[in-house]
This record gives C-alpha cells, structure tokens and sequence, in this order.
C-alpha cells in the first residue's frame, strides 16, 4: 500500500511538472521588481468594445465599456447593441462590487468568472515573482488573486497573459493591434470551458 | 449683485418654462394626431443616431444606423457605424446578424422580451398612450411636443424608468429616450424619415 502511495506521489509530481518547465522557458535574473498593464489606465479614455461572446454553443453580442474612475478605482459595464444594460460592475482596489445585473445573468459562477477576467484586464502594476525568456519574448511570473499568472512581453508591448493551474493553461488574454497604448483587439480564451470573449475597439 | 441674481433667475426660468405643461385639450389633440399617423403608418425607413448615456463617461457613445419597419409588425435595426450589426424582429424571434455571425433567439418564452419588443415597436411610430401601462404627462417645446411615458409595472421600471417621445407638428416621432432607474439613458435621434414607401418583406431577412 506505502509503495503504491509513493509510486502515486512520485507519478503526480513528475507528471504535471511546472509551466515554464512545460513551455521550455529560460529562467533569467533581473533586478525590475515590477510589471505594469496600462491598456486601462488612462482615466481620460473612455474604453468601449464591442463584444461578442461564445459560450458553450452560444453567441452573443454587446458593448463593454471600462473606465478609470481614479486611481486604483474602475467601473465595467456590459450593454446589449441597443443600449439595454446588462451589467455593472464597479472595482476598487480589492473590493469588487455588483451595481446592477440583469435577472438571468444573475449566476454567482458567472459574476465570479467575470470578476476575475476583467481584475485581469484592469490590475496596473503587479510583483515579478519568476522572470523567463523565449525566443524575443519576456516572460514575467506574477500572482494576481491568489493565482498564477504569466506575462508575455515583446519590445516592452504586453502581448498575452496566461492565468495557470500548475502547468496547465486556464485562461488566455491576447492583446493585439495596439495603438496609442490601446489594445484595438482583445481575446479571451477560457481553456476549461467553452467560453471566448472577443473585444474590438470601437474608439 | 441683486440684480445679476435676477438676471440668473430670469435666465433659469426661461429655460424651465421652454418646455410648458400642455392643457387636457392639447393632449387629447396631439394623442389623436400621433394615433391616426400610426394608423396610417404602412412603412417607415429612417436613419438613427444613438446615444448612449452612461453617467461615468466623458462622452456618450453614439452608434448609427437605419430603421425598416413594416406593418403591423416587422422591424429591422441595422448599426451601420461603428460597427455592423442588425436585428430583425419577426413573429416571436429576433434574428441577429453580428458581423455576419448570424444567431436566432426565440422570445416567446419570455414575458419581459415579448413586452420590450411590443414597447420598441409602438415607441418607433410614438403610439404608446395606454395608461394601465404608463403615467403619461404631455409638454409643449417650441415646436414640437414631449410625451413623458413613466413605467408604472414594477418589473419593466427595473430595465426602463421612462420613455420620453419628441413629436414634430406633423406627429412623427423626432426622438426616443429612454431612461434606466440608475439616471443612465439610451437616446435615439430619427432623421430623413420616409414613409410609406414600399418595403419588400424580403430587407426583414438577416
């Protein structure tokens, strides 16, 4: 029974090994202790996306709108194309607060999928735990919430962050066509379930 | 100092009183006016501008696009700007074409949707003088009149508060605003509206 434990602990360990390990990054030393996001940062910029999600076989559209409020302080809200609100949320700092949402989105597994997505998008500075390279990319390993995360930057232009569960992908944000410090194109790919989340800007 | 507090006042007034309260006999007349263009109403084509007022913004967000409608019942939004999107309203679905990502949801299940669909139809022609479902006040602005449509049933006032509708002389709807509980608003402006013309059943396929 011990031995059949131990050859268990022994499979567990070295069969999910880490992510870095998994992605074949470089580890490397360097003397930043921070990373920053500034795709919501500005509080002079009012963010509006149009949005369209796919969820498990369904499709739907809206408007997300983000706004830096002050510092540390944003409000997140959903409309359908003809303005109907869907949700709004408000985040500051660490407390997170529901100002509206509609009675069929009132599902506290999706408001907590949600929060985490959007304290992704919006979370300004955070600690470097780990540094990697690959190929021309920096990769920075950082905690947000309690989980994993990894930040891929190339020319100094954050590209993708990975939310990971050992050495697994959970969630990917891709940041693409970016302007004037905003990312015209945003994707959220949900690994475990079948949820993507597609943001064009339409400033 | 006095007298520049009389000229604020005076000044504040004026613009209170540029929208007048209208008398029962005002009311009655414009209500008839925008029933029978209702009745008379076969088909409308409008472009549209659309506002959406959020109070945390620095700017609205204004979206564009053109309206079909159809009587009695068929309705086609299409955005054009700045993103291409449109819905047809037909029997009890709405048939969506997100940039070309083409979806169907099926409303008849839904109270609340079949009761905005019946709202969104009757706010495009103005007809909306049903007062179990409305607290209705009438008002006069220059030259065209305001109808302040207040939701009375508990669970549409959750989604919207209020319908306000600006009328030109002839009782065609100018403007749609609609007010949420929070103070946030949708506001929809029609221009180069023309009626009547023939539509084909077949602009309401998406």
């Amino acid at each position: 029974m011990t031995r059949y434990l131990l050859i268990s602990i022994c499979l567990l360990v070295f069969g999910c090994g880490s992510f870095p390990k998994k992605q074949g990054f470089t580890q490397t030393i360097i003397s930043e202790r921070i990373i920053e996001n500034n795709y919501f940062s500005n509080e002079n910029t009012d963010y509006v996306y149009k949005a369209q999600i796919d969820i498990y076989n369904n499709h739907f559209g809206g408007l997300l709108i983000i706004k830096k409020i002050q510092e540390n302080i944003h409000r997140v809200v959903f409309t359908t194309e003809m303005g109907t609100k869907l949700f709004d949320f408000s985040f500051n700092e660490n407390d997170f607060k529901v100002n509206y949402i509609i009675n069929d989105l009132d599902k506290s597994l999706l408001i907590k999928i949600l929060k985490q997505d959007f304290k992704t998008l919006i979370t300004e500075t955070l600690k470097i735990e780990n540094h990697y390279k690959i190929g021309l990319q920096e990769v920075y390993e950082t905690s947000l919430y309690n989980k994993k995360h990894f930040y891929f930057y190339e020319d100094d232009k954050l590209d993708k962050i990975e939310r990971v569960k050992g050495a697994k992908k959970i969630v990917s944000f891709q940041f693409s066509y970016i302007s004037d410090s905003i990312a015209k194109q945003i994707d959220i790919i949900h690994n475990n379930l079948k949820l993507k989340i597609t943001l064009k800007s339409i400033n | 100092m006095c007298k520049l507090l009389y000229i604020v006042i005076f000044f504040f007034s004026v613009n209170v009183f540029a929208q007048v309260p209208m008398n029962n006999q005002e009311a009655m007349a414009l209500k008839t006016l925008v029933k029978n263009r209702a009745a008379t109403t076969k088909t409308i084509l409008s472009d549209f501008t659309q506002s959406k007022h959020l109070d945390f913004l620095d700017n609205d967000i204004v979206t564009k696009g053109e309206l079909a409608f159809k009587s009695p019942n068929l309705i086609k939004w299409s955005y054009i700007e700045p993103f291409k999107y449109s819905v047809v309203f037909k029997n009890e679905t709405l048939y969506i074409n997100d940039e070309g990502n083409k979806n169907k949801v099926d409303i008849g299940s839904s109270k609340m949707f079949k009761q905005l669909n019946k709202l969104i139809i009757n706010s495009v022609k103005g007809d909306m003088f049903d007062d179990n479902a409305f607290s209705i006040a009438y008002f006069k602005h220059n030259d065209s009149s305001l109808v302040q449509f207040t939701t009375k049933d508990e669970k549409l006032s959750k989604y919207i508060s209020a319908f306000h509708i600006t009328f030109n002389k002839k009782g065609d709807v100018e403007h749609v605003k609609m007010l949420e509980p929070s103070g946030d608003f949708t506001k929809i402006d029609f221009v180069n509206r023309v009626l009547n013309s023939p539509i084909n059943d077949t602009l309401f396929t998406n």
